[in-house]
């Protein structure tokens, strides 16, 4: 129990913890833990199945503007152990990780409030005082310390809740168990939706359902449809660059024309907007 | 644009520190300047190279140790500007050092936003769909190849446009905006990961009613084909679509949705429909 606090609490440090020192590079998600910390225990396999799975389920949990509603790599790092442990799979996995991302998020809030806030203060005099090498100093140390802190969770979720999780995990009803699979194979449906919000805008909606129905009906890998997607992106974007030409090219030709005399109609507000320019 | 500068060994040198140091950004991460520490060291070089005067080095430590957030793969753009307007500070009489900050800080913003949807909606959602798919077919190399796929575009777009952004400086983006340009890339890469996010709901969300109408013993409506014969996968469009609409004009957050779905779930199995 202690190697496996050891070497999950690790794996936390430098995936979560790694990609704030190495900016955007996305090692903390679940489909890089998931796979890690099954070759770490034994058992690639499952780590990656239920990396995968995690996955989708987190999918849409990313990290804009440093507001995040859960933190999937505590999540993933301690359901794949407990999953490993107890030869289960997203049924076991999947209570786990829920509460444990929202924990880790809010945990990580705290340390981002209570530890690395007051230093602010700190960063200021340094600035000040042209002090570069404790600037530099503090600047890695508060990212080592708030890691460090934060690695404590998985560190003593092992050794104190592994039998403890097992057991609890043994009194749920088969029901509930398949509940809990029906609700692992929906949940990605909220990370598509926190993906759409990002990029719905009405007009370019249709390519959305032409995305699905490519899927459903033809069964085409999504490799594939990134491709036709990019295809299609090119070529509306060569679309859109020329109809942006021809506009200006009628702006600049309705600048010279004097009087108002009528030109094609996609030109016309410009043409109205630019003779009353040249008038006023 | 028409007067791109040779650079130097030395400042070539200096832009491969901005690409190493930038990635430290969000180190140490504050309530109130956010990834302000992470600028400032990646700041150092360029203020050791451009100023002798104590003074103003210390001048331009306080200027970089200020309220700084945007999106971590085109932040060494704005490193680069903001680098090349330390250099014209430090070699003009009477610059505005006060337009260094309102560059950075009128670029931050939409950098940020296109930035956004282009890494996280469209690359992410392009690199996690492929490796997903790799890691259910048990294929071990799923975690290395979603790194490359998104890792190789956003370190080439890092070092490039930390090196443009230096060499091109505050004229440049303007220029982008006044040719509409952005918009039409922006327009093009939501395109890309609105049909990627289409397939991905189409291949992720799951759902198979298990409930039969059943009459004398008999079965008189198997649910789930008759949804199939309708549209195939009309319930997980439905549910995404309505998750969607929950989030976008209802506010409801993340974890409502998460606990409700499988508080549904759960009840639903009870019942024996799922």
């Amino acid at each position: 129990m202690l190697y496996q606090a050891i070497v999950i609490s690790l794996v936390v440090f430098l995936t979560v913890g790694g990609q704030e020192l190495l900016g955007f590079t996305q090692l903390g998600r679940p489909i890089v833990i998931g796979p890690l910390v099954g070759l770490l225990l034994g058992d690639v396999q499952t780590g990656l199945l239920l990396g995968a799975s995690l996955e989708t389920i987190f999918m849409g949990v990313v990290n804009i503007g440093g507001a995040m509603a859960a933190e999937p790599g505590l999540a993933s790092a301690l359901a794949v152990t407990f999953a490993i442990n107890m030869g289960g799979g997203l049924g076991v996995a999947l209570p786990i990780a829920i509460p444990l991302g929202i924990i880790g998020v809010e945990v990580k809030t705290l340390i981002y409030v209570l530890v690395v806030g007051p230093f602010a203060g700190v960063f200021d005099r340094l600035a000040a005082n042209g002090q570069q090498k404790k600037y530099t100093g503090l600047h890695f140390g508060l990212w080592t310390l708030q890691w460090f802190l934060y690695s404590l969770i998985p560190f003593f979720a092992i050794l104190v809740g592994s039998k403890a999780t097992q057991n609890a995990t043994n009194m749920i009803p088969d029901t509930i168990i398949n509940g809990l699979s029906v609700a692992g194979n929906l949940l990605p449906a909220v990370g598509m939706a926190m993906l759409m919000k990002i990029l719905w805008e009405n007009n370019i909606s249709v390519y959305y359902f032409l995305g699905f129905l490519i899927v459903a009906y033809f069964k085409v890998p999504l490799i594939a449809v990134a491709v036709m997607a990019i295809v299609i992106g090119v070529v509306s974007a060569q679309n859109d660059f020329r109809m942006h030409k021809i506009e200006k090219k009628a702006e600049e030709r309705a600048a010279v024309v004097t009087t108002g005399s009528s030109t094609s109609g996609e030109a016309e507000s410009n043409d109205e907007q630019e003779n009353d320019d040249f008038f006023s | 644009m028409a007067d791109k500068k040779e650079l130097t060994a030395r400042e070539k040198k200096l832009l491969r520190q901005m690409y190493w140091r930038s990635f430290t950004l969000y180190s140490a991460v504050t309530p109130a300047k956010q990834g302000a520490s992470g600028f400032e060291y990646t700041m150092m070089p360029f203020i050791n190279e451009f100023y002798d005067d104590e003074e103003e080095k210390k001048q331009a430590m306080v200027r970089h140790n200020s309220y700084f957030n945007s999106n971590l793969a085109l932040v060494p753009f704005i490193m680069g500007v903001t680098a090349s307007m330390e250099k014209e500070n430090s070699e003009t009489e009477d610059f505005n050092t006060d337009s260094i900050n309102a560059i950075k800080t009128s670029l931050m913003g939409p950098l940020a936003g296109i930035g956004d949807s282009v890494f996280w909606g469209v690359l992410k959602a392009i690199a996690a769909g492929v490796a997903i798919g790799l890691a259910k077919s048990g294929n071990i190399l799923a975690p290395i190849v979603f790194l490359l796929i998104f890792n190789v575009p956003v370190q080439l777009i890092r070092w490039y446009s930390g090196k443009m952004g230096y060499t091109l400086g505050s004229t440049y983006i303007s220029q982008l905006y006044e040719n509409g340009l952005i918009n039409i890339l922006t327009k093009a890469a939501s395109t890309i990961g609105l049909m990627m996010v289409g397939a991905m709901t189409s291949q992720m969300v799951k759902l198979d009613i298990k409930w039969n109408m059943v009459v004398a013993g008999k079965k008189v409506l198997e649910t789930q084909n008759v949804l199939d014969q309708i549209f195939k996968g009309l319930l997980p469009l439905l549910i995404t679509l309505g998750c969607f609409y929950l989030i976008k004009k209802k506010n409801v957050s993340l974890n409502t949705l998460i606990f409700g779905i499988i508080i549904i779930s759960v009840l639903a199995s009870l019942a024996g429909i799922v």
